[in-house]
Protein backbone atom coordinates (compact mmCIF):
# COMPACT_ATOMS: atom_id res chain seq x y z
CA UNK A 1 0.00 0.00 0.00
CA UNK A 2 1.43 3.03 -1.10
CA UNK A 3 2.45 5.50 1.88
CA UNK A 4 0.16 8.46 2.47
CA UNK A 5 1.47 12.07 2.91
CA UNK A 6 1.43 13.55 6.14
CA UNK A 7 -0.91 16.51 6.91
CA UNK A 8 1.77 19.63 6.41
CA UNK A 9 2.83 17.93 3.01
CA UNK A 10 -1.05 17.51 2.09
CA UNK A 11 -1.33 21.25 3.27
CA UNK A 12 1.51 22.05 0.48
CA UNK A 13 0.50 20.12 -2.14
CA UNK A 14 -2.67 21.48 -1.70
CA UNK A 15 -1.78 25.13 -1.82
CA UNK A 16 0.48 23.84 -5.21
CA UNK A 17 -2.26 21.90 -6.72
CA UNK A 18 -4.63 25.32 -6.29
CA UNK A 19 -1.96 27.35 -7.75
CA UNK A 20 -0.81 25.47 -10.54
CA UNK A 21 -3.61 23.61 -11.67
CA UNK A 22 -5.69 27.12 -12.11
CA UNK A 23 -2.85 28.87 -13.29
CA UNK A 24 -2.17 26.32 -16.06
CA UNK A 25 -6.01 25.86 -17.24
CA UNK A 26 -6.07 29.89 -17.24
CA UNK A 27 -3.19 29.61 -19.69
CA UNK A 28 -4.86 27.47 -21.41
CA UNK A 29 -8.01 28.43 -21.73
CA UNK A 30 -8.92 31.78 -20.54
CA UNK A 31 -10.20 31.49 -17.15
CA UNK A 32 -8.90 33.87 -15.17
CA UNK A 33 -11.28 35.54 -12.82
CA UNK A 34 -9.89 39.00 -13.25
CA UNK A 35 -10.34 41.38 -16.36
CA UNK A 36 -12.35 43.71 -18.09
CA UNK A 37 -14.95 42.23 -21.39
CA UNK A 38 -16.79 43.73 -23.70
CA UNK A 39 -20.25 42.04 -25.61
CA UNK A 40 -22.67 43.51 -28.26
CA UNK A 41 -25.44 41.05 -28.46
CA UNK A 42 -28.13 41.37 -31.07
CA UNK A 43 -31.84 40.04 -30.18
CA UNK A 44 -34.13 39.47 -32.55
CA UNK A 45 -37.78 38.25 -32.24
CA UNK A 46 -40.01 36.14 -35.33
CA UNK A 47 -42.46 38.41 -36.79
CA UNK A 48 -45.71 36.57 -36.02
CA UNK A 49 -46.54 34.21 -38.92
CA UNK A 50 -49.86 33.00 -37.93
CA UNK A 51 -52.82 35.63 -38.87
CA UNK A 52 -52.77 38.37 -36.92
CA UNK A 53 -56.16 40.76 -36.54
CA UNK A 54 -54.49 43.81 -35.85
CA UNK A 55 -50.46 45.92 -35.50
CA UNK A 56 -47.63 45.17 -36.78
CA UNK A 57 -45.88 41.61 -37.05
CA UNK A 58 -42.60 42.89 -36.50
CA UNK A 59 -41.77 41.89 -32.93
CA UNK A 60 -39.47 42.85 -30.34
CA UNK A 61 -35.65 43.88 -31.70
CA UNK A 62 -32.77 44.55 -28.74
CA UNK A 63 -29.60 45.74 -29.16
CA UNK A 64 -27.30 45.06 -26.02
CA UNK A 65 -23.76 46.21 -25.18
CA UNK A 66 -22.47 44.73 -21.98
CA UNK A 67 -19.34 45.91 -20.06
CA UNK A 68 -17.79 44.16 -16.92
CA UNK A 69 -14.85 44.85 -14.58
CA UNK A 70 -13.38 42.01 -12.45
CA UNK A 71 -10.53 43.10 -9.95
CA UNK A 72 -8.98 42.54 -7.07
CA UNK A 73 -7.89 45.02 -3.99
CA UNK A 74 -6.76 44.81 -0.44
CA UNK A 75 -6.39 41.53 0.93
CA UNK A 76 -8.71 38.58 -0.44
CA UNK A 77 -10.88 41.05 -2.11
CA UNK A 78 -12.63 41.14 -5.67
CA UNK A 79 -15.08 43.84 -7.07
CA UNK A 80 -17.06 43.09 -9.87
CA UNK A 81 -18.86 45.35 -11.91
CA UNK A 82 -20.95 45.11 -14.88
CA UNK A 83 -22.58 47.46 -17.07
CA UNK A 84 -25.77 46.89 -19.59
CA UNK A 85 -27.07 49.39 -21.88
CA UNK A 86 -29.74 48.08 -24.46
CA UNK A 87 -32.04 50.05 -27.03
CA UNK A 88 -35.42 48.13 -27.80
CA UNK A 89 -38.15 48.68 -30.43
CA UNK A 90 -40.58 46.91 -32.08
CA UNK A 91 -44.10 45.78 -31.14
CA UNK A 92 -45.84 43.97 -28.07
CA UNK A 93 -48.73 41.48 -27.97
CA UNK A 94 -51.38 43.48 -26.88
CA UNK A 95 -54.60 41.72 -26.78
CA UNK A 96 -56.54 38.63 -27.95
CA UNK A 97 -59.54 39.11 -30.00
CA UNK A 98 -62.07 35.91 -31.52
CA UNK A 99 -61.24 34.87 -34.79
CA UNK A 100 -63.01 32.48 -36.91
CA UNK A 101 -63.75 29.17 -35.09
CA UNK A 102 -63.27 31.28 -32.20
CA UNK A 103 -59.22 31.08 -32.08
CA UNK A 104 -57.83 33.66 -30.95
CA UNK A 105 -55.92 36.56 -33.02
CA UNK A 106 -53.79 38.60 -31.94
CA UNK A 107 -53.61 42.45 -31.67
CA UNK A 108 -50.08 44.03 -31.71
CA UNK A 109 -49.15 47.16 -30.43
CA UNK A 110 -47.80 49.28 -33.73
CA UNK A 111 -43.86 49.32 -34.19
CA UNK A 112 -43.68 52.38 -32.21
CA UNK A 113 -42.16 50.81 -29.25
CA UNK A 114 -38.91 52.72 -28.76
CA UNK A 115 -37.18 52.52 -25.63
CA UNK A 116 -34.08 52.09 -23.61
CA UNK A 117 -32.41 50.25 -20.16
CA UNK A 118 -29.70 51.01 -18.55
CA UNK A 119 -28.22 48.79 -15.75
CA UNK A 120 -25.15 48.32 -13.16
CA UNK A 121 -24.86 46.07 -10.45
CA UNK A 122 -21.52 46.00 -8.45
CA UNK A 123 -20.83 43.17 -6.20
CA UNK A 124 -18.04 43.18 -3.55
CA UNK A 125 -16.38 39.13 -2.58
CA UNK A 126 -14.44 38.84 0.32
CA UNK A 127 -12.45 35.32 0.41
CA UNK A 128 -11.39 34.04 3.95
CA UNK A 129 -10.33 31.04 1.72
CA UNK A 130 -11.07 27.80 0.92
CA UNK A 131 -14.30 28.51 -0.87
CA UNK A 132 -15.19 30.32 2.33
CA UNK A 133 -16.78 33.59 1.11
CA UNK A 134 -18.92 36.70 2.06
CA UNK A 135 -20.66 38.54 -1.45
CA UNK A 136 -22.16 42.11 -0.92
CA UNK A 137 -24.13 42.97 -4.21
CA UNK A 138 -26.61 46.17 -5.41
CA UNK A 139 -27.98 46.56 -8.82
CA UNK A 140 -29.75 49.58 -10.27
CA UNK A 141 -31.91 49.29 -13.43
CA UNK A 142 -33.82 52.20 -15.40
CA UNK A 143 -35.55 52.91 -18.37
CA UNK A 144 -37.93 55.29 -19.19
CA UNK A 145 -41.23 53.69 -17.40
CA UNK A 146 -38.96 51.45 -14.75
CA UNK A 147 -36.82 52.14 -12.35
CA UNK A 148 -35.62 48.99 -10.10
CA UNK A 149 -32.91 48.81 -7.37
CA UNK A 150 -31.97 45.66 -5.50
CA UNK A 151 -29.69 44.57 -2.84
CA UNK A 152 -28.24 41.38 -2.20
CA UNK A 153 -25.89 39.29 0.05
CA UNK A 154 -24.65 35.57 -0.31
CA UNK A 155 -22.29 33.46 1.51
CA UNK A 156 -20.58 30.34 0.73
CA UNK A 157 -19.22 28.44 3.71
CA UNK A 158 -17.27 24.93 3.32
CA UNK A 159 -18.43 21.85 5.76
CA UNK A 160 -15.76 19.33 5.04
CA UNK A 161 -13.32 18.50 2.31
CA UNK A 162 -16.48 17.29 -0.43
CA UNK A 163 -19.40 19.86 0.61
CA UNK A 164 -19.72 23.68 0.32
CA UNK A 165 -22.89 25.65 1.95
CA UNK A 166 -24.19 28.31 0.05
CA UNK A 167 -27.21 30.88 1.59
CA UNK A 168 -27.83 34.25 0.79
CA UNK A 169 -30.96 36.59 0.06
CA UNK A 170 -31.95 39.73 -1.84
CA UNK A 171 -34.40 42.77 -2.04
CA UNK A 172 -35.44 44.37 -4.86
CA UNK A 173 -37.68 47.66 -5.22
CA UNK A 174 -39.25 48.52 -8.46
CA UNK A 175 -41.05 51.50 -9.43
CA UNK A 176 -43.18 51.68 -13.01
CA UNK A 177 -44.46 54.80 -14.34
CA UNK A 178 -46.21 53.63 -17.67
CA UNK A 179 -45.92 56.15 -20.43
CA UNK A 180 -48.79 57.47 -22.07
CA UNK A 181 -51.26 56.41 -19.10
CA UNK A 182 -53.63 58.99 -18.97
CA UNK A 183 -54.10 58.43 -22.81
CA UNK A 184 -54.82 54.50 -22.62
CA UNK A 185 -56.53 54.47 -19.20
CA UNK A 186 -53.17 53.19 -17.67
CA UNK A 187 -51.89 53.10 -13.82
CA UNK A 188 -49.68 56.05 -13.60
CA UNK A 189 -47.42 55.26 -11.20
CA UNK A 190 -47.25 52.13 -8.98
CA UNK A 191 -44.24 49.33 -7.46
CA UNK A 192 -43.31 46.27 -6.69
CA UNK A 193 -41.04 44.44 -4.13
CA UNK A 194 -39.14 41.19 -4.48
CA UNK A 195 -37.98 39.28 -1.65
CA UNK A 196 -36.26 36.49 -2.63
CA UNK A 197 -34.01 33.16 0.03
CA UNK A 198 -31.92 30.70 -1.29
CA UNK A 199 -29.58 28.10 -0.10
CA UNK A 200 -27.75 25.78 -2.09
CA UNK A 201 -25.05 22.34 -0.95
CA UNK A 202 -22.43 21.58 -3.54
CA UNK A 203 -20.67 17.97 -3.55
CA UNK A 204 -17.17 17.15 -5.34
CA UNK A 205 -18.03 13.79 -6.13
CA UNK A 206 -14.86 12.44 -7.69
CA UNK A 207 -11.71 14.57 -9.10
CA UNK A 208 -13.90 14.45 -12.33
CA UNK A 209 -17.42 15.55 -10.91
CA UNK A 210 -19.29 18.10 -8.80
CA UNK A 211 -22.48 18.88 -8.47
CA UNK A 212 -25.19 21.18 -6.75
CA UNK A 213 -28.20 21.16 -5.81
CA UNK A 214 -30.11 23.99 -4.44
CA UNK A 215 -33.32 26.00 -3.77
CA UNK A 216 -34.59 29.78 -4.02
CA UNK A 217 -37.97 31.49 -2.82
CA UNK A 218 -39.26 34.73 -4.38
CA UNK A 219 -41.92 36.01 -2.88
CA UNK A 220 -43.32 39.35 -4.69
CA UNK A 221 -46.17 42.13 -3.82
CA UNK A 222 -47.30 45.12 -5.01
CA UNK A 223 -48.15 45.92 -8.65
CA UNK A 224 -47.74 42.48 -10.58
CA UNK A 225 -49.93 43.19 -13.68
CA UNK A 226 -48.91 44.58 -16.91
CA UNK A 227 -50.01 48.19 -17.53
CA UNK A 228 -49.42 47.50 -21.56
CA UNK A 229 -51.91 44.47 -21.83
CA UNK A 230 -55.29 44.43 -22.32
CA UNK A 231 -58.12 41.48 -21.69
CA UNK A 232 -61.19 41.04 -24.14
CA UNK A 233 -64.32 40.24 -22.01
CA UNK A 234 -67.22 40.20 -23.90
CA UNK A 235 -67.68 43.46 -25.91
CA UNK A 236 -65.22 45.24 -23.46
CA UNK A 237 -61.39 45.93 -22.74
CA UNK A 238 -60.22 45.22 -19.36
CA UNK A 239 -56.84 45.97 -18.41
CA UNK A 240 -54.66 42.82 -17.53
CA UNK A 241 -55.15 42.32 -13.66
CA UNK A 242 -53.25 40.12 -11.98
CA UNK A 243 -53.08 39.38 -7.82
CA UNK A 244 -51.25 41.51 -5.75
CA UNK A 245 -49.10 38.57 -4.19
CA UNK A 246 -46.72 36.13 -5.91
CA UNK A 247 -45.24 33.12 -4.39
CA UNK A 248 -42.33 31.00 -5.82
CA UNK A 249 -40.36 28.38 -5.60
CA UNK A 250 -37.49 26.81 -7.52
CA UNK A 251 -35.20 23.62 -7.10
CA UNK A 252 -31.95 23.19 -9.37
CA UNK A 253 -29.27 20.88 -9.83
CA UNK A 254 -26.19 21.73 -11.77
CA UNK A 255 -23.53 18.79 -12.82
CA UNK A 256 -20.06 19.16 -13.76
CA UNK A 257 -18.25 16.53 -15.11
CA UNK A 258 -14.67 16.82 -16.64
CA UNK A 259 -14.78 14.13 -19.17
CA UNK A 260 -10.76 13.75 -20.20
CA UNK A 261 -8.21 17.11 -20.01
CA UNK A 262 -10.09 18.87 -23.24
CA UNK A 263 -13.53 18.67 -22.35
CA UNK A 264 -16.34 19.13 -20.03
CA UNK A 265 -19.79 18.43 -19.82
CA UNK A 266 -22.58 20.25 -17.82
CA UNK A 267 -26.16 19.44 -17.27
CA UNK A 268 -28.35 21.32 -15.22
CA UNK A 269 -32.26 20.87 -13.96
CA UNK A 270 -34.76 23.55 -12.69
CA UNK A 271 -38.01 22.83 -11.47
CA UNK A 272 -40.25 25.69 -10.53
CA UNK A 273 -43.33 26.67 -9.56
CA UNK A 274 -45.52 29.53 -8.38
CA UNK A 275 -48.96 30.67 -6.16
CA UNK A 276 -50.47 31.52 -9.57
CA UNK A 277 -50.31 28.06 -10.37
CA UNK A 278 -47.52 27.69 -13.04
CA UNK A 279 -45.06 24.98 -12.86
CA UNK A 280 -42.04 24.61 -15.20
CA UNK A 281 -39.33 22.16 -15.80
CA UNK A 282 -36.00 22.96 -17.67
CA UNK A 283 -32.98 21.02 -18.98
CA UNK A 284 -29.94 22.04 -20.04
CA UNK A 285 -26.72 20.82 -20.91
CA UNK A 286 -23.62 21.89 -23.34
CA UNK A 287 -20.54 20.73 -24.07
CA UNK A 288 -17.09 22.56 -23.84
CA UNK A 289 -14.63 21.25 -26.10
CA UNK A 290 -10.79 22.88 -26.15
CA UNK A 291 -9.02 22.34 -29.37
CA UNK A 292 -5.39 23.51 -30.83
CA UNK A 293 -4.33 26.55 -31.31
CA UNK A 294 -6.68 28.45 -28.13
CA UNK A 295 -9.77 27.65 -30.17
CA UNK A 296 -12.76 26.77 -28.18
CA UNK A 297 -15.73 25.07 -29.29
CA UNK A 298 -19.08 25.13 -26.95
CA UNK A 299 -22.66 23.78 -28.20
CA UNK A 300 -25.83 23.87 -26.36
CA UNK A 301 -29.39 22.56 -25.99
CA UNK A 302 -32.20 23.82 -23.50
CA UNK A 303 -35.84 22.72 -22.96
CA UNK A 304 -38.17 24.84 -20.71
CA UNK A 305 -42.06 23.88 -20.47
CA UNK A 306 -44.62 25.58 -18.38
CA UNK A 307 -48.25 25.12 -17.99
CA UNK A 308 -50.83 28.54 -17.64
CA UNK A 309 -51.58 30.85 -14.58
CA UNK A 310 -55.29 29.86 -13.32
CA UNK A 311 -56.52 33.30 -14.37
CA UNK A 312 -54.89 32.85 -17.65
CA UNK A 313 -57.36 33.07 -20.47
CA UNK A 314 -56.98 34.40 -24.60
CA UNK A 315 -60.17 36.13 -23.82
CA UNK A 316 -62.87 35.68 -21.88
CA UNK A 317 -66.82 35.74 -22.59
CA UNK A 318 -68.01 37.85 -18.65
CA UNK A 319 -66.09 38.21 -15.71
CA UNK A 320 -65.80 35.09 -13.89
CA UNK A 321 -62.98 35.85 -11.76
CA UNK A 322 -61.20 38.71 -10.37
CA UNK A 323 -58.61 38.19 -12.17
CA UNK A 324 -57.35 37.83 -16.19
CA UNK A 325 -55.06 38.18 -18.18
CA UNK A 326 -53.99 36.93 -21.64
CA UNK A 327 -50.30 37.30 -21.16
CA UNK A 328 -48.67 34.80 -23.05
CA UNK A 329 -46.02 34.29 -20.77
CA UNK A 330 -48.99 33.42 -18.49
CA UNK A 331 -50.07 30.52 -20.58
CA UNK A 332 -48.70 27.07 -21.19
CA UNK A 333 -45.65 26.53 -23.70
CA UNK A 334 -42.61 24.49 -24.46
CA UNK A 335 -39.49 26.00 -25.36
CA UNK A 336 -36.41 24.77 -27.26
CA UNK A 337 -33.33 26.61 -27.79
CA UNK A 338 -30.14 25.34 -29.52
CA UNK A 339 -26.67 27.46 -29.15
CA UNK A 340 -22.91 27.05 -29.94
CA UNK A 341 -20.27 29.68 -28.61
CA UNK A 342 -16.91 29.93 -30.31
CA UNK A 343 -13.51 30.96 -27.75
CA UNK A 344 -10.16 32.50 -29.18
CA UNK A 345 -7.63 32.86 -27.23
CA UNK A 346 -4.60 35.29 -28.13
CA UNK A 347 -2.11 35.62 -25.10
CA UNK A 348 -3.88 38.08 -22.38
CA UNK A 349 -7.20 38.66 -24.92
CA UNK A 350 -9.67 36.59 -25.61
CA UNK A 351 -12.48 36.41 -28.48
CA UNK A 352 -15.83 35.65 -28.18
CA UNK A 353 -18.77 35.05 -30.65
CA UNK A 354 -21.92 32.91 -29.90
CA UNK A 355 -25.24 32.06 -31.22
CA UNK A 356 -28.48 31.03 -30.04
CA UNK A 357 -31.92 29.79 -31.84
CA UNK A 358 -35.39 29.60 -29.69
CA UNK A 359 -38.31 28.28 -30.69
CA UNK A 360 -41.73 28.30 -28.17
CA UNK A 361 -44.57 26.89 -29.41
CA UNK A 362 -47.88 25.21 -27.31
CA UNK A 363 -47.18 22.11 -29.09
CA UNK A 364 -43.65 21.80 -27.14
CA UNK A 365 -45.18 22.01 -23.35
CA UNK A 366 -45.44 18.24 -21.85
CA UNK A 367 -48.65 17.38 -21.82
CA UNK A 368 -49.69 19.52 -24.61
CA UNK A 369 -51.67 23.51 -23.84
CA UNK A 370 -54.30 25.69 -24.60
CA UNK A 371 -54.20 28.02 -27.43
CA UNK A 372 -51.69 31.17 -27.11
CA UNK A 373 -50.34 32.52 -30.35
CA UNK A 374 -48.21 34.97 -28.59
CA UNK A 375 -45.53 32.35 -27.91
CA UNK A 376 -42.22 34.14 -29.31
CA UNK A 377 -39.25 32.62 -31.08
CA UNK A 378 -36.06 34.36 -31.52
CA UNK A 379 -32.57 34.55 -32.83
CA UNK A 380 -29.42 36.37 -30.77
CA UNK A 381 -25.87 36.73 -31.72
CA UNK A 382 -23.01 38.02 -30.08
CA UNK A 383 -19.46 38.85 -30.56
CA UNK A 384 -17.09 40.28 -27.81
CA UNK A 385 -13.44 40.62 -26.39
CA UNK A 386 -12.37 40.43 -22.99
CA UNK A 387 -8.63 41.22 -21.55
CA UNK A 388 -7.37 39.12 -18.71
CA UNK A 389 -5.01 40.92 -15.93
CA UNK B 1 -48.37 20.23 -17.92
CA UNK B 2 -49.92 18.03 -15.56
CA UNK B 3 -48.00 16.93 -12.24
CA UNK B 4 -48.83 13.43 -11.34
CA UNK B 5 -47.74 11.58 -8.66
CA UNK B 6 -45.46 9.19 -10.71
CA UNK B 7 -43.78 12.31 -11.59
CA UNK B 8 -43.38 13.42 -8.01
CA UNK B 9 -41.86 10.07 -7.27
CA UNK B 10 -39.18 10.27 -9.99
CA UNK B 11 -38.02 13.70 -8.51
CA UNK B 12 -37.46 12.11 -5.24
CA UNK B 13 -35.64 8.78 -6.52
CA UNK B 14 -33.83 11.13 -8.45
CA UNK B 15 -32.78 13.24 -4.92
CA UNK B 16 -32.38 9.79 -3.44
CA UNK B 17 -29.95 8.03 -6.24
CA UNK B 18 -27.85 11.82 -6.25
CA UNK B 19 -27.39 11.50 -2.42
CA UNK B 20 -26.28 7.80 -2.46
CA UNK B 21 -24.28 8.22 -4.89
CA UNK B 22 -22.48 11.03 -3.48
CA UNK B 23 -22.08 8.87 -0.15
CA UNK B 24 -20.42 5.94 -1.89
CA UNK B 25 -17.53 8.47 -3.37
CA UNK B 26 -13.82 8.35 -1.70
CA UNK B 27 -12.79 11.70 -0.16
CA UNK B 28 -11.11 13.62 -3.38
CA UNK B 29 -7.74 14.66 -1.93
CA UNK B 30 -6.91 17.90 -2.77
CA UNK B 31 -3.94 17.47 -4.71
CA UNK B 32 -6.22 15.68 -6.68
CA UNK B 33 -8.37 18.80 -7.91
CA UNK B 34 -6.54 19.98 -10.69
CA UNK B 35 -9.55 19.31 -13.11
CA UNK B 36 -11.75 21.06 -10.84
CA UNK B 37 -10.44 23.76 -10.71
CA UNK B 38 -10.48 24.11 -14.89
CA UNK B 39 -12.36 27.23 -16.16
CA UNK B 40 -14.88 24.84 -17.85
CA UNK B 41 -16.06 23.54 -14.79
CA UNK B 42 -16.98 26.83 -12.74
CA UNK B 43 -21.29 26.66 -12.79
CA UNK B 44 -21.22 29.49 -14.82
CA UNK B 45 -17.83 29.70 -16.84
CA UNK B 46 -18.93 32.56 -18.92
CA UNK B 47 -20.95 35.13 -16.40
CA UNK B 48 -21.73 37.60 -19.57
CA UNK B 49 -23.05 35.25 -21.44
CA UNK B 50 -24.95 33.67 -18.30
CA UNK B 51 -26.76 37.13 -17.63
CA UNK B 52 -28.17 37.56 -20.91
CA UNK B 53 -29.63 34.02 -21.13
CA UNK B 54 -31.02 34.93 -17.49
CA UNK B 55 -32.39 38.15 -18.58
CA UNK B 56 -33.80 37.14 -21.72
CA UNK B 57 -35.41 33.80 -20.23
CA UNK B 58 -36.52 36.31 -17.24
CA UNK B 59 -38.35 38.09 -19.48
CA UNK B 60 -39.93 35.62 -21.96
CA UNK B 61 -40.90 32.95 -19.81
CA UNK B 62 -43.43 32.70 -16.68
CA UNK B 63 -41.26 31.01 -14.23
CA UNK B 64 -38.42 32.15 -12.29
CA UNK B 65 -35.40 30.91 -10.30
CA UNK B 66 -31.39 30.34 -9.73
CA UNK B 67 -29.31 29.72 -7.20
CA UNK B 68 -27.83 33.39 -5.99
CA UNK B 69 -29.15 36.42 -5.23
CA UNK B 70 -32.09 37.62 -7.74
CA UNK B 71 -31.60 40.91 -8.45
CA UNK B 72 -33.35 44.06 -10.30
CA UNK B 73 -36.63 43.20 -12.07
CA UNK B 74 -36.86 44.97 -16.09
CA UNK B 75 -40.13 46.75 -17.71
CA UNK B 76 -39.32 43.80 -20.26
CA UNK B 77 -42.12 43.10 -22.94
Amino acid sequence: MAARPSASLSLLLAASAALLGTRSAQADDGGGTQGVGYRFNVYDEDALSAPIAEGDPRRYHVDTQQFSLNTGFGNRNTLSVNAVHEVMSGSSPWYLIPGPDNKPLEVLSGATIRDHRSAVTAALTHDNGGNDTRTFSASYSQERDYHATSIGAERTLPLNSALTLGFGGSFSHDLLRPTDALLYGRVERAQKNTASVFGSLSWVLSKDAVIESGVQFNYQSGFLSDPYKLVVVGETLEPDTRPDRRSEAAWLVRYRYAVNADAALHADARVAMNSWGQHSLTLETAWYQRLRDGWQLIPGLRYYTQDSARFYAPFLDSVNDRYFSSDYRLGGFGAISVNLDVRKRFGHWQLNAGAERYHAATDLALGGSDPNPGTVSYTRLFAGLDYQF
Amino acid sequence: MVWSPNMHRSLLLLIAVATLAGCATSPVQPWQRGRLARWDMRWDADPLRAAMDAHTYFSKEGTTGAIGAAGGGCGCN
